[in-house]
């Protein structure tokens, strides 16, 4: 496969989102009722924090605004595997049925061909809804708005993404060994629920776990860190954006391992 | 003979559902992990409160609770919303109306086979290792059979909710949106999430008033409660009765209503 210039890139994605983006308007309902669905489940998590601080002062030493911050920021971060690869979610069913294939054959790359396809629209009410609750924790909680915090926080919100994004491919590209994948992909999804809590709420030994096996203490602990305690930071927290780009790369070469792999089902 | 033609539809059910054995291992992983979350959330949550027990519910009731939560949600949740939605789409709907069982009795049986199997691989584990981990936290007594009871009644009302929600499907052709947004609303307010012993006054009120916490709450509450009051009982009891009397007739109601609505393209 001949490498071409980010920029044929960007126009193609351009092209194949504007194709997207015009067959989900002609369902136009379904697209109001999703995103509508979308913000429900946010301003769920939302309001059972409320609920929950109402009777508790604190979750293990954090209080309120920060467990906020905490939710807005992983919010923000998991909108780009939201919206750029929903299709991910489509990956089993397309190895099934032999549609797969079609991909193959096109002069693109692969992996960037697969996932342009899908344009995840409701994602962006979430982006809105976090990026409102983000907004909302850092002036309760009276952080500093400087160039550096705020270079700083969407450097690190990347790294979260990133890595969110990784373990998502990872998991759709089981399918290429295992039959019925949604349950690895289910099972990884929920880990955006666990994230928003603090890792060091756990003991040693799942901190270890959620740091190292399960990478899940990066989609919003670690980078949060460096915006809420400045203070004492670990080394952990500066170096996970070479985590991110490692684990993003590493579950590229696992899904296009897979996909090279793949043989059709000969119809 | 009548009973017989829906046991066959549980068998066909049981059959199915332990084909899928990798997925079966994935899920009860995943719930694992859910657990562990839970349990060192509440940990570090009722550490940081510094009394023993907060709204009438000490550590241990709340983690028996929310862990029995879940794993009633596990064979509780019957996916509904997404059978009669997608078969609308696909059109098989038809071939599902002609049979000579009501389609509402027919997805419900079809499905029971999967009660059968989630109960004795999920439940009924979860529920021996709390038994045991809690040290005799839960009463073995009468308030098993009230139990038993009101999770029969629980099992009715939310299939009566996910009928009624999927009947929904006939009209917006959105299944996603609709199946998110549900799951949100009866989760949160029947108790699923948070306790609602936690839930402010004012708020617990409104929620008294709807059917959802008949499905969680209720059978949770009659559990743990090792000498219930004759009252209270009858009162939950009734309450959930009523609820499923009301539900299943709206359900009922609304679902004839649309058939006359209903178009399917091809099929």
């Amino acid at each position: 496969m001949e490498h071409r210039s980010l920029r044929f890139y960007l126009r193609i994605y351009g092209r194949i989102l504007a194709q997207d983006l015009k067959s989900k308007m002609s369902y136009r309902a379904d697209f109001i009722i999703s995103t509508i669905g979308m913000l429900f489940t946010n301003i769920a998590g939302f309001i059972s924090f409320w609920i929950l601080f109402g009777s508790f002062p604190s979750i293990g030493g954090w209080r309120y605004e920060e467990i906020l911050f905490l939710y807005g920021f992983s919010l923000v971060s998991l909108t780009p595997v939201q919206c750029l690869f929903d299709n991910n979610w489509n990956l089993r069913s397309s190895v099934y049925s032999g549609d797969f294939i079609k991909y193959c054959f096109r002069p693109i790359n692969l992996f960037f061909y697969y996932q342009s396809e899908v344009f995840d629209i409701k994602g962006l009410g979430q982006l809105a809804f976090g990026i409102g609750t983000l907004c909302y924790a850092w002036g309760k909680l009276g952080i500093a708005v400087t160039v550096l915090s705020v270079l700083r926080t969407i450097i690190f919100l990347c790294t979260a993404s990133l890595i969110m994004v990784a373990l998502q491919n990872a998991a759709a590209a089981t399918c290429f060994w295992i039959q019925n994948s949604f349950y690895v992909l289910d099972f990884v999804t929920r880990f955006k629920d666990y994230a928003r809590y603090p890792v060091t709420i756990f003991s040693p030994v799942f901190r270890f776990l959620f740091t190292f096996v399960m990478p899940i203490a990066f989609i919003a602990y670690y980078p949060s860190l460096v915006i809420l305690r400045p203070d004492e930071v670990p080394l952990l927290s500066w170096l996970s954006p070479l985590f991110g780009i490692v684990f993003f790369y590493l579950s590229y070469r696992f899904w296009m391992f897979g996909a090279m792999r793949y043989s059709g089902t000969g119809s | 003979m009548k009973l017989k033609r829906y046991l066959t539809l549980t068998r066909a059910g049981i059959i199915e559902s332990l084909q899928f054995r990798l997925s079966a291992f994935i899920m009860v992983l995943g719930n694992l992990l859910y657990l562990i979350v839970v349990y060192f959330l509440w940990r570090s949550i009722y550490d940081s409160a510094g009394t023993d027990a907060v709204g009438g519910m000490t550590f241990t009731d709340t983690l028996i609770y929310l862990v029995l939560a879940t794993a009633l949600f596990g064979f509780m949740e019957m996916y509904a919303v997404w059978e009669i939605g997608r078969s609308i789409q696909s059109g098989q709907i038809v071939l599902d109306l002609l049979k000579p069982i009501p389609y509402r009795r027919y997805l419900f049986w079809s499905y029971s086979g999967s009660f059968v199997t989630q109960f004795c691989f999920t439940f009924l584990p979860t529920f021996l290792v709390v038994a045991l981990v809690t040290h005799g936290a839960i009463h073995f007594g009468l308030n098993l059979l009230f139990f038993v009871v009101s999770v029969v009644l629980a099992v009715s009302i939310n299939y009566s909710i996910d009928f009624l929600v999927g009947t929904i499907c006939l009209y917006t052709e959105s299944i996603w949106g609709i199946n998110i947004m549900k799951q949100v609303i009866v989760l949160l307010l029947s108790g699923a999430t948070i306790p609602l012993a936690f839930f402010p006054a004012a708020l617990r009120q409104v929620v008294n008033c709807l059917p959802f916490a008949s499905i969680y709450n209720a059978p949770l509450t009659l559990l743990l409660e090792p000498r219930p009051e004759p009252r209270m009982v009858l009162e939950t009891l009734g309450m959930q009765l009523l609820w499923a009397v009301v539900m299943n007739i709206l359900s009922k109601g609304f679902w004839r209503i649309s058939l006359r609505q209903i178009t399917v393209n091809g099929g």
